[in-house]
């Protein structure tokens, strides 16, 4: 179940393409209207398999992950990354509500990964976060 | 060490000979033979038969103990023994011995094996407590999410449209709400991670007065908002071991308190360090109401208040100091409270000192080797 959700056509050079992964839809939905408002492309999916086929066959600036999700969560989509294209892992934000360790935390800054944010999470500061791993 | 055996031989073997040897004596000495012969024959008898009884008797008795001593180990090892009927042939104080035995092994055996069920059920609901936490932790934190994050929207005008008055008081209230949700939540979980050993801090090297200077401008348009004096008193410039966010998260819920219980009017609250040999105590004092003498020991428990009435001034779970303390705790300080009734309160906690000079310092922050971890 994955909707792109662009608003226009414009190819405006700080229009940013998000990629959503959380298996809350209320939470995916939240942002990425709040991102569509805020005049970039969010793409939202709700299952981690999904997600994991998305980071592979298209491009992204960013990437908003969950990490407890079922199935294929959070920890294997960055485990295959971290195997198969760590390049991708510069541009992932782990928002996630379990408590990750600090040694879990030092872990994913050793694998380049931007940044783990705790839900609840202020949007602006999200905002914040996507823009400075795309730029 | 002797046998009982050992001993009934040598006791009745001795009687035996010395009985046998009057009988010889006796027959040697006589006049009459035929009367000495009859005694010597005699005393024979009795002791090859005093031989044969100590022989019989000592079997008896020790039987049944070394019985006994093996049942004692065999329980000892196992918390088990296996039933044995003794026959009606042997002493009868052993038999009621070893039956006795049995009954207490029973009865000891079975309370053994239930405290073992109840052990092992206690183990297992202490697991499960731990996943409900957990999995609670999450199930709570996620529907925040998106309430807080449609209300930030909701404020921002040029993405949501213009709201009139009444639409963003209604708006500012939810907020209110939610926040006090969100930090409850936030307490119950820390609360929790302490009772647990599981409270994760770091260890970094910070300048004592950075921690009070974040609190204070965190904390002064509030105070200034609520008409209260806050005043910061800086006395050392040392370096402690400390965590930020904890450090100001203490710093949050003392402050907060002091602003509960200060006087509507002239209300004073001041934070600051003081100096000391091996460590630097932070304080945070208010001129309120004070804490009644038999109470300040137990304010640092969990859900403890001063004031239970239905009608107390001050909302809260309770939880505040008892996770200042455990943060505290964990960071390697205590913390305690000295007050006067009507006076005031101050709250002061204790963080140890980095040995290390401030230039050192300035130095390894621009090479990043400062962060130290404990677990």
């Amino acid at each position: 179940m994955s909707n792109t959700m662009s608003s226009s056509d414009n190819q405006d050079e700080s229009r940013l393409n998000v990629l959503v992964i959380d298996d809350n839809e209320q939470i995916t939905k939240m942002i990425s209207s709040f991102l569509d408002l805020s005049n970039h492309d969010c793409t939202v999916v709700n299952d981690g398999k999904e997600g994991m086929e998305l980071i592979k066959t298209k491009a992204f600036d960013s990437i908003v992950l969950d990490l407890a999700m079922p199935e294929f969560d959070g920890y294997e989509i960055l485990d295959t990354l971290q195997k198969e294209d760590s390049s991708q892992l510069s541009k992932i934000i782990v928002l996630t509500a379990s408590n990750v360790p600090i040694e879990t935390v030092r872990k994913f800054k050793e694998l380049g990964i931007s940044s783990c944010l705790q839900k609840p999470v202020d949007i602006d500061q999200l905002l914040l976060k996507i823009t400075s791993v795309a730029t | 060490m002797i046998k009982i055996k050992q001993a009934l031989f040598l006791i009745f073997g001795i009687t035996s000979f010395i009985i046998f040897y009057i009988g010889f004596l006796n027959y040697i000495t006589t006049q009459d033979e035929s009367v000495g012969l009859v005694i010597l024959i005699s005393s024979a008898i009795v002791s090859i038969g005093t031989l044969i009884a100590t022989f019989y008797i000592s079997n008896n008795i020790t039987k049944p103990i070394e019985l006994l001593a093996k049942r004692m180990n065999e329980f000892s090892k196992n918390n088990f023994i296996v039933k044995k009927s003794l026959d009606d042939k042997g002493i009868q104080e052993l038999k009621i011995l070893n039956e006795n035995f049995e009954d207490m092994a029973k009865k000891v055996g079975g309370a053994l094996e239930k405290e073992k069920l109840l052990n092992a059920n206690l183990q297992e609901m202490d697991i499960r407590k731990t996943e409900f936490m957990s999995m609670i932790s999450h199930e709570l934190k996620t529907p925040i999410m998106p309430i807080m994050g449609y209300l930030q929207m909701l404020k921002k005008e040029e993405i949501m449209g213009k709201l009139n008055e009444k639409q963003l008081d209604a708006l500012n209230e939810i907020t209110i709400s939610t926040e006090k949700l969100q930090k409850l939540i936030h307490d119950v979980l820390t609360a929790q991670k302490i009772d647990l050993g599981q409270l994760s801090v770091e260890k970094d090297i910070v300048e004592a007065k950075t921690l009070v200077e974040n609190s204070y401008k965190a904390f002064y348009p509030i105070c200034e908002n609520k008409d209260v004096k806050l005043i910061m008193i800086l006395k050392t410039s040392e370096m402690v071991y400390s965590d930020v966010d904890r450090i100001s998260q203490v710093f949050s819920n003392l402050i907060s308190n002091a602003l509960a219980f200060v006087p509507e009017k002239n209300g004073v609250i001041e934070i600051g360090t003081r100096d000391n040999s091996d460590n630097v105590t932070f304080f945070v004092r208010d001129n309120g109401v004070g804490i009644p003498e038999n109470m300040q020991k137990n304010i640092f428990k969990k859900f403890y208040q001063v004031d239970t009435s239905s009608k107390r001034k001050k909302d809260g779970s309770g939880l505040g100091l008892s996770i200042c303390e455990g943060i505290v705790r964990k960071l390697g300080g205590r913390m305690w409270v000295e007050s006067t009734i009507n006076q005031g309160s101050t709250f002061f906690f204790d963080l140890p000192k980095a040995k290390i000079p401030v230039e050192t310092f300035k130095h390894l922050k621009n090479s990043n080797r400062l962060r130290e971890t404990i677990s």
